[in-house]
């Protein structure tokens, strides 16, 4: 049973996917496109933290911290040498070399800590990036930022888009795989009760470290794709903001649910667009962090699995009815 | 010399700011177990309305008594719709003290615009006095003096009457007071309003002392404060204004000397203490 469901959930997906590889070619909306193109980003970077918040149950504050890094990295070694390929690599390399280090030492130091503490030394470090970046000008340009180019294959819309997508899909099914593997199953236990997970004789810090390098490798994957698709970077990449958004579009599509950190970049990056365009018809949209932040306290209070999370609880909730049901005839 | 004291004053006042946040702050987490991130929205609130008070009525004193009522309506308000449903839940708790910072601070550029407001001091609290060659700015001596008066008051509610009894027993051990017969969540109800009330008192007073007071500033300083409470231990009330002494005399200092280090180097001392003695350097609740 539990195969067939899978099974339909994944043609499903499929569907989705050659849909959205298909839509810049028939739907010609350089508008969409792009807006597209930042849900899969922010979709990267959502599955990144769900992997901490939903699957090991870990709040950090300071996910803006490797998003930034990400975004850096490759401005500075397109600024600074010439924007080829060649150098592309050397940028994503330098990423994942730097995020994992950052996020090992960060995760050695910090995770022994309760939620609070944790929370907020994340908070603290992150606050320390934001400061580096602003005071180190001969590197970052400060609070200014820089702009620049982009290798040959990035320029067109279409094509990044595409990159975009694939990589989305790609680190979706690489995610899928991780916490459906043994380590994705301690990691659970983790989050559901960790006391017990310690007591079973797991090394529980080992375990934590290993996903926050993983988030944080993703995270500083997201912010290389976001900082070339805007082809500019400033100190904004480190700001408490992407935390939010990230923890906003997790909390929002549901956490623990890959899936529900997509759709939940989507319906932020959607909503977002659409506050915007309304804000020019009322002021009171040009503020629609508020609309966020109740809604995202209501979410927190009543609607604690998010859109994905809920559905699933039907879904499971009717199986069981059914089956229910099942015995009873067979008894009958 | 008179750099030193002027550089001292200045520590002690911001000191004195940082402390009327953290105050709260460290007695709601000791007391309820609750880290509330919104903390500094509150601040802000309490600078927004005093200041607004303020420059209308044109009197200093109803500013501060409208900030402070601003911050108990706020604090009743925040325990009771906000971190009521989910005590007890630390990842929850977080999260959604995180969303009212959010509501918080946009609702203040709903009210009074996006824009920083100006304020300062009232006629009687401007200027200087000259001792020497030393010049004393007479609102940081005031902010000393509020900040003093109400560690002095608070210590003496926690420590002489019988309210402080069950909110210092209550740190200690919750269950055990409940057992007492004594209504806890009253408890808790009267320690977020006190705590919002001061965190909203430091925000009005903060507006005449930085001259400008803008939405982002709650942020700011609630990480000062989470930063305080830290160092001086959770839940530690002693603790907290020793830290946040510490803390304001090393940022005045580091502005003037190493300017670049300012911000960091708060950071970096709280990440050691975590790190080193995550009960905090005073002790407290680990």
């Amino acid at each position: 049973m539990k195969w067939v469901v899978n099974n339909r959930m994944n043609a499903f997906y499929l569907i989705i996917a050659a849909f959205l590889l298909l839509l810049p070619f028939v739907y010609e909306s350089r508008n969409m496109l792009i807006l597209l193109t930042q849900i899969f980003v922010f979709a990267i970077l959502a599955m990144s933290y769900d992997l901490l918040l939903g699957f090991t149950g870990i709040v950090s504050f300071g996910h803006a911290m490797f998003f930034g890094i990400g975004a850096y990295s490759i401005g500075i070694f397109m600024k600074r040498f010439e924007p080829t390929m060649l150098h592309f690599i050397y940028a994503v390399l330098a990423t994942i070399l730097i995020t994992a280090i950052v996020s090992f030492i960060v995760g050695l130091l910090t995770l022994r800590l309760k939620s609070h503490f944790y929370a907020m030394l994340t908070m603290a470090l992150a606050g320390l990036f934001l400061v580096l970046a602003e005071k180190w000008r001969t590197l970052t340009f400060g609070n200014d930022g820089f702009t620049f180019r982009v290798p040959e294959i990035f320029i067109d819309r279409t094509n990044f888009y595409i990159i975009c997508l694939v990589s989305m899909i790609a680190i979706f099914m690489i995610l899928k795989r991780f916490t459906n593997s043994p380590l994705g199953r301690v990691l659970q236990a983790i989050r559901e009760n960790e006391q017990r997970t310690e007591s079973l004789g797991y090394q529980v810090l080992h375990y934590k470290i290993a996903a926050s390098v993983v988030s944080g490798v993703l995270a500083g994957i997201a912010g290389i794709f976001y900082a070339m698709s805007l082809r500019y970077v400033n100190t904004s990449v480190f700001t408490m903001d992407i935390t939010l958004d990230a923890l906003l579009m997790t909390i929002i599509g549901g956490v623990g649910t890959l899936v529900g950190a997509i759709i939940g970049a989507g319906l932020i990056e959607f909503a977002h667009d659409g506050l915007t365009e309304l804000a020019k018809e009322h002021w009171i949209f040009e503020r629609w962090i508020i609309f966020f932040g109740i809604i995202y306290i209501l979410v927190v209070i009543f609607f604690p699995l998010g859109i994905v999370g809920t559905l699933r609880k039907f879904t499971w909730k009717r199986r069981k009815l059914e089956s229910a049901k099942k015995k009873e005839n067979l008894a009958g | 010399m008179e750099l030193l004291f002027n550089l001292t004053l200045n520590g002690l006042a911001t000191g004195m700011l940082i402390f009327l946040l953290a105050a709260g702050l460290t007695l709601i987490f000791g007391l309820m177990d609750v880290l509330n991130f919104a903390h500094g929205g509150l601040f802000a609130w309490g600078a927004y309305s005093g200041i607004w008070i303020y420059t209308t009525t044109g009197s200093f004193l109803f500013g501060i008594i409208g900030a402070i009522l601003t911050g108990f309506s706020l604090g009743i308000i925040t325990e009771k719709w906000i971190i009521k449903p989910v005590y007890g839940n630390h990842v929850q708790q977080i999260l959604i003290t995180l969303g009212l910072m959010l509501v918080l601070s946009e609702m203040l550029k709903v009210i009074w615009g996006p824009n920083q407001l100006t304020a300062n001091p009232p006629e009687y609290l401007r200027g200087s006095w000259e001792i020497g060659d030393m010049i004393i700015i007479k609102y940081r001596v005031f902010i000393i003096v509020v900040g003093l008066l109400v560690f002095a008051g608070v210590q003496f509610l926690l420590k002489n009457t019988k309210i402080g009894l069950v909110v210092r027993a209550g740190v200690m051990n919750k269950e055990m007071v409940q057992a007492l017969g004594i209504n806890i969540k009253k408890v808790f109800m009267f320690v977020f309003m006190i705590g919002s009330g001061m965190a909203a008192l430091g925000g009005v007073l903060f507006g005449p002392y930085s001259g400008v007071i803008h939405a982002g500033m709650g942020m700011e300083f609630a990480i000062l404060a989470f930063i305080v409470v830290v160092i001086g231990g959770m839940g530690n009330f002693t603790g907290s204004v020793m830290a946040a002494i510490l803390v304001g005399l090393s940022g005045s200092f580091m502005a003037y000397y190493v300017p670049e280090l300012s911000l960091a180097v708060n950071m970096l001392l709280m990440a050691v203490v975590l790190i080193v003695k995550p009960q905090g350097l005073f002790g407290g609740k680990g």
